[in-house]
């Protein structure tokens, strides 16, 4: 699978669409009551670098929780970024005005998870799939419009016939199909599909897949693939980001991140899927992580994934790891102390807390 | 997990293997919803017999056997019989003509003040639920300040200020009423507005102007509609308190609640006086709130669901 870069420029410099730095979204955490105190936050995502690369699929995995869905939504401004930027083809996204902020939304598309609660129900399929276009004033006139519809329905792989019809009346998978045929109406280049296939029937999950693979070919699309299955990510994806409490912890080629995962938590997520052969299947070791992911609002000093890591060693604590190369793969990198202590030394918050004597990598 | 087919498989679209619903006619949701109406007895003969009372409101002239104020010192207060089935009152009216056109009055500042309740309540409510926040924060006290008086009290207390007649007590009706479709309004917008289908209108471009008319105020509505019907049953009492204490619509036009405030002087020699236009009012009103009780059910996605799904 090679991304079909077009046009792109120098070579090992790939031509990012879209790009995050140090992005956050924290979450304020109020207390009840008349006063609403803000009591503590939530650190859904806290400190992305992120490149989505022009044409590519770029997949990202994680447990639940970790902020995959959160990071989607905040790349198009869906859920206001608390710090960082997000440029999307050159433009800073948090600093969009109205027409900007509409123009983005035209070119940048979301397909979301449940597909049972993504379609209006009070809307055919026609007025659902219709709507970017009535927006953006794309097609206009009414006969150029259901003509575009019918367009759309087909290349989803839906009969036009059913444009009429209400949400109600379909299956799961024909409903992401509609989904999909909005997000793809005002002809974006950047689609990011949130779990988009993850409360889809098994059988259908593979249909859905392979159709978004068509269309990604077909429409030259840039797809961020946000998935917690593993083996789903691997198929479709170019590259693969690793997420970890609010973190990318991992990222690279979809090949090198699979066959050599070089962060403790990247293998233990990929010793935990099935293999399709009996032998195989019986020799696989399973990595089992200790205890359970540490609350986002209240993350663990240094490398944030130390509290369950099997070999956490010395400056874990102490360092807040930086994403740096690993591997033999150019473009894989990993924000892991194993490939040598490279990141930002923890401010010590409060004074009062027990020091360790000869800590020798503060 | 799942057995994916290899990277080199067909890149095809492939054909998707679901059946796709058959070219049936589509049913408008409404039409769907008249449907389920019609096979609610209690909701469908409470529509019916509404559209009587209004069918009589309207055509009130031609109906009644007699004029409003067709004195006739020679009957006076004679119980029901063949010319005049609900008997007559004290100044020898017809007691049934002044039902009749007694509707009229009744219903109108019933619908103005719900409908006046309606518009202004539903806009706050939206207003609150969609925005949230301080616009929420600001509204939504205001109007339990309006709550927090008894509703006919603040009714009487609006017509002592500006003065009695039937604008003022349909205002007066009204904004009593506003707070609780702004209530209800904002209840249900709270729930629809955190629906993935917002959020997905908005991830392609939809401003919130088109959020609020075309997606949340149309999946809101449900609560809204119940809360209407209920209300016209409220206001036809509220309207016949007014008239009752004297603060509504003028003698000697008939209203409802005027002709119960006229025949309480009578009531130990003349029953037909105040039972009369008092039934008219206990049909009104029990039918209103028997079709707001058939509306809910039938509005209501999981109700509507089952009864779809057991008249098939």
């Amino acid at each position: 699978m090679t991304s079909p870069a077009k046009g792109g420029p120098a070579e090992g410099a790939p031509d990012v669409l879209v790009s995050a730095r140090g992005l956050e979204v924290h979450f304020p955490i109020r207390s009840g009551g008349a006063l609403r105190r803000t009591t503590g936050v939530l650190r859904a995502v806290d400190g992305v670098d992120l490149d989505v690369h022009r044409g590519e699929t770029l997949g990202l995995v994680g447990e639940s929780g970790c902020g995959k869905s959160t990071l989607g939504n905040a790349l198009l401004r869906l859920v206001p970024p608390t710090g960082g930027t997000v440029t999307f083809d050159g433009a800073d996204v948090t600093r969009m005005r109205r027409r900007e902020l509409r123009e983005l939304r035209r070119r940048a598309g979301m397909v979301f998870q449940d597909p049972f609660a993504s379609l209006d129900p009070r809307r055919t399929v026609a007025q659902t799939v219709a709507e970017p276009l009535e927006v953006h004033g794309l097609h206009p006139g009414r006969q150029a419009r259901a003509a575009r519809v019918r367009e759309l329905l087909q290349l989803v792989g839906l009969d036009p016939a059913v444009a009429a019809r209400y949400p109600h009346e379909f299956s799961g998978g024909q409903r992401q199909r509609v989904g999909i045929a909005r997000a793809l109406a005002g002809e974006p280049d950047f689609l990011v599909c949130d779990e988009a296939i993850a409360s889809l029937d098994v059988s259908v999950q593979a249909q859905v897949l392979n159709l978004l693979r068509r269309l990604q070919r077909q429409l030259g699309l840039t797809l961020l693939f946000i998935s917690h299955d593993l083996s789903a990510v691997r198929h479709v994806s170019d590259r693969i980001a690793v997420m970890y409490l609010g973190r990318v912890v991992e990222v690279g080629p979809a090949a090198a991140v699979a066959a050599g995962p070089q962060m403790p938590y990247t293998r233990a997520l990929l010793s935990a899927v099935p293999l399709p052969h009996p032998e195989l299947e019986r020799s696989r070791q399973r990595i089992v992580l200790r205890g359970d992911v540490p609350s986002p609002s209240r993350v663990p000093s240094g490398c944030r994934f130390r509290t369950r890591c099997p070999d956490v060693f010395q400056p874990c604590p102490d360092v807040d790891p930086a994403l740096q190369p690993v591997g033999s793969a150019p473009g894989h990198v990993a924000a892991c102390h194993l490939h040598g202590v490279v990141g930002t030394p923890v401010e010590r918050e409060r004074p009062d807390a027990p020091v360790d004597a000869g800590d020798p990598a503060a | 997990m799942t057995q994916l087919p290899t990277p080199g498989a067909t890149p095809a679209a492939p054909p998707p293997s679901e059946p796709l619903p058959t070219a049936a006619p589509p049913r408008p949701r409404w039409r769907e919803t008249l449907g389920l109406l019609a096979r609610n007895p209690t909701a469908a003969v409470s529509a019916v017999v509404l559209v009587l009372i209004v069918l009589m409101a309207v055509f009130d002239e031609t109906l009644a056997p007699d004029g409003p104020n067709d004195q006739d010192p020679s009957r006076q207060l004679q119980p029901p019989s063949w010319s005049h089935p609900f008997g007559t009152d004290e100044f020898g009216r017809d007691i049934l003509s002044r039902v009749v056109l007694g509707a009229a009055t009744s219903l109108r500042v019933g619908f103005l003040s719900v409908a006046f309740a309606l518009v202004v309540g539903t806009l706050i409510g939206l207003l609150a639920g969609y925005y949230g926040r301080w616009v929420d924060d600001t509204l939504m006290r205001l109007m339990d300040v309006l709550f927090a008086f008894p509703a006919v009290l603040l009714a009487i207390a609006i017509v002592a200020i500006r003065g009695a007649g039937p604008a003022n007590a349909i205002l007066a009706i009204g904004i009593v009423y506003v707070p609780i479709f702004a209530r209800v309004t904002r209840a249900s917008v709270l729930g629809v507005r955190e629906e993935v289908y917002v959020r997905a209108s908005r991830s392609v471009g939809a401003s919130d102007w088109r959020l609020i008319t075309r997606h949340v105020l149309p999946n809101a509505a449900p609560p809204i509609i119940v809360q209407t019907s209920i209300s016209l049953a409220f206001a036809v009492l509220a309207e016949a308190a007014l008239s009752f204490l004297g603060l509504g619509p003028r003698r000697p036009n008939p209203s409802w609640g005027l002709m119960l405030a006229d025949g309480r002087g009578f009531i130990d020699q003349a029953w037909w006086y105040t039972v009369f236009p008092g039934l008219a009012i206990v049909v009104t009103v029990l039918c209103f709130n028997l079709l707001g009780d058939g509306l809910r059910d039938v509005l209501d996605p999981r109700q509507r669901t089952l009864m779809a799904g057991g008249g098939r």
